[in-house]
């Protein structure tokens, strides 16, 4: 049986200003190992989440254990073995990628050696290398994005946390990302992320939770939810339980 | 160590690439510093240095008129010009197609009236002492005027001293006129060279003391004010960089990435504030070595450097770390670049002209005064002029130490509780 990485109790989370709660009562477990898909339409609170599992927001209430220590007794000490990949561009366009690396690599506590070498290491299989020593702000949206997953992973951490990491991306960015990810977690990196793009999650994740109005909606393993609603897809599967109204 | 060579090395790279920002912080001053100091020092030399131009119109068919011209001469203070046919009417356009500031013009009764006088008091003294019988002769006479001309741009205090200057010499001749006339009366041949002697030998002086402390006075000038106050405007100018430079790095997630990570914000803003202090050193280097040693070579006073070097060193410290508290506070406030952009500018020259940067405090109103005492930029001048002027004494240091030590804490601490509020450290 796969050790639980991240168990979530009761976790709520209301903006200071709101009446309604962002997040309400949400209970999950990660495994190890685990790709774990957070998805739900705009505003469900997949952002809020994800936020707060890597530490970036407090919850209201709840707790979220990772390795079955207390979030917030014990974040400190799991730091380093986490990764955050944000939704926006998280890294210094004016420097160049080995810059960039050199500078996260460092606030992760590793040794100029270790950033050197895995710097080479990830910039290759994301196919960076030859533009190692140029300025991000020349770069496509799609060799940005690969920048800033390679400054996430630097620490080659045990959990990775993604929000839409593909969003913006052509094709080809698409399936590097994609098929780097899955050689992380074939190495044993858990990884969570969100994301808009369905048929990716379905081809990508093992594990997911649908959440919608900071609910709850489904959670577990992806073909066996797939297989309980006689769905082909996991649009079809997202459209009857989140309807097809507007979430603007 | 590693961890802050890096940090402080990212702050390095991020601002060689922000070409605007060191514009603005090196290239900038350093024009300001060399146009503004010429613009002044030339206006300092036409007061301080220069001779009053002044046209004396003499009309006086005596011998006075002369005598006031020979006296305004001799005393140095005048660039004097003569025209004794110039008509009164004709004073005005002389005066702006000749260049000239100021001009008197001596009536033609100006030796008859001003003999008439001196018999009237020597008379009136004897009459007083009762030598001579009193006579019906009038008491009060009907005095001609002295008419001073002036251009309209000089000020009230420049014209006030010409007309002091041209009063002390009325003076000198009116007395010289009654002792002659009194020891004429009294038959006395030789007694006003005497008189006069005496009065010459016996004068009460007054000596002048600059009230600086340091062993070598100097006096104020166009140089000593401005290098140091174009530097510590230079150091408040890296505000437009730190500034922009802290709000990009939260608005493009660089520090939510961080608040992820296992190292504190505060090895950041360390960073940040390291480098920053670095460049306001440089900026202080540079801008005193290049100024002090082409200074001389365009006429300009040469730049002389504070006798005490740890009080110079100490409050460079200040000014700099006050420089790049202020951007911290302004970047931690601002919600976007152009805000931070646009108030750290505005504000840097705003308290710059508030706080003595273009034109020193001293000469300032009253009222201005007062209002100078707000900007951070004033206690940093005010410090580098006890050290430049008035010879580095520690205790009238004292006040500037203090109030910038506050000033700097009470931006970190804004900053602090800003960013805390923001949920960023």
């Amino acid at each position: 049986m796969q050790q639980n990485c991240i168990q979530i109790e009761n976790l709520s989370k209301r903006y200071s200003g709101s009446v309604t709660d962002c997040l309400s009562e949400i209970n999950l477990s990660i495994s190890s190992g685990d790709k774990f898909g957070i998805l739900g339409p705009n505003g469900a609170g997949k952002t809020t989440l994800i936020s707060i599992l890597c530490g970036v927001l407090e919850q209201t209430s709840g707790k979220v254990k990772y390795y079955d220590n207390d979030h917030a007794v014990n974040f400190n000490m799991i730091q380093s073995k986490i990764g955050f990949v944000p939704q926006e561009y998280a890294l210094y366009q004016e420097l160049t990628p080995l810059q960039n690396l050199e500078y996260f690599g460092a606030l992760y506590n590793l040794k100029k050696n270790k950033i050197a070498k895995e710097s080479r290491y990830i910039l290759d299989r994301l196919g960076l290398t030859s533009v190692a020593d140029k300025k991000i702000l020349s770069f496509s949206g799609g060799m940005k994005r690969r920048v800033n997953l390679a400054l996430g992973i630097i620490h080659q951490p045990s959990i990775l946390f993604l929000d839409e990491p593909t969003v913006g991306v052509d094709v080809q960015s698409k399936v590097a990302i994609l098929k780097f990810l899955n050689e992380l977690n074939e190495k044993g990196t858990t990884i969570i992320y969100t994301s808009h793009h369905l048929s990716e999650a379905e081809e990508f994740c093992n594990r997911i939770v649908l959440i919608d109005n900071g609910k709850v909606i489904i959670k577990g393993n992806l073909q066996n939810i797939m297989k309980d609603h006689k769905t082909e897809n996991l649009k079809e599967l997202f459209l009857e339980f989140t309807g097809e109204e507007y979430r603007d | 160590m590693y961890k802050l060579w890096v940090a402080v090395k990212k702050e390095y790279h991020l601002l060689i690439h922000d070409k605007a920002g060191l514009i603005l912080m090196f290239a900038l001053p350093l024009l300001l510093v060399y146009i503004i100091t010429i613009i002044q020092d030339s206006a300092f030399r036409m007061v301080n240095e220069n001779n009053i131009s002044i046209l004396v119109v003499n009309k006086d068919e005596g011998e006075e008129g002369k005598n006031m011209i020979k006296l305004m001469k001799e005393s140095g203070f005048f660039d004097l010009r003569e025209d004794a046919s110039l008509e009164k009417r004709n004073i005005k356009k002389e005066l702006e197609e000749k260049d000239i500031l100021t001009s008197l013009w001596i009536s033609s009764d100006f030796s008859e009236k001003i003999i008439q006088k001196a018999n009237l008091v020597g008379s009136s003294m004897l009459t007083e002492l009762g030598l001579e019988s009193a006579s019906n002769s009038e008491k009060k006479l009907s005095m001609p005027q002295l008419e001073f001309y002036h251009d309209p741009v000089l000020q009230e205090n420049y014209c006030s001293s010409v007309m002091n200057i041209t009063e002390a010499f009325l003076k000198t001749i009116e007395g010289d006129l009654m002792i002659s006339e009194l020891c004429a009366q009294l038959d006395l041949k030789e007694a006003p060279v005497q008189i006069r002697n005496i009065l010459n030998d016996n004068q009460i002086a007054i000596k002048r003391f600059s009230t600086s402390s340091s062993e070598s006075e100097k006096l104020p000038n166009s140089t000593q004010h401005n290098v140091p106050a174009w530097t510590i405007f230079a150091m408040f100018f890296m505000v437009v960089s730190l500034g922009n430079n802290i709000v990009k790095e939260r608005l493009n997630g660089s520090f939510i990435r961080l608040k992820t990570m296992p190292s504190s914000f505060f090895l950041v803003l360390g960073s940040k504030m390291i480098l920053y202090m670095l460049v306001a050193v440089i900026q202080v280097i540079l801008i005193f070595s290049l100024t002090k040693i082409t200074f001389p070579f365009i006429g300009l006073p040469e730049l002389t450097m504070p006798g005490n070097t740890t009080g110079f060193i100490l409050i460079v410290i200040l000014s700099a770390l006050a420089a790049v508290s202020y951007a911290l506070l302004v970047g931690s406030m601002a919600r976007t670049v152009e805000q931070s952009h646009v108030f750290g500018a505005m504000s840097i020259i705003i308290f710059a002209a508030i706080g003595g940067v273009w034109v020193p405090d001293f000469i300032m109103p009253d009222f201005m005064k007062n209002l100078a005492l707000i900007s951070p930029l004033n206690w940093c001048l005010e410090g580098f002029y006890v050290l430049f002027l008035k010879g580095g004494d520690w205790s009238a240091l004292q006040p500037v130490v203090i109030g910038l030590s506050l000033f700097i804490f009470s931006c970190l601490a804004l900053s602090f509780l800003k960013l805390k509020n923001e949920k960023i450290v």
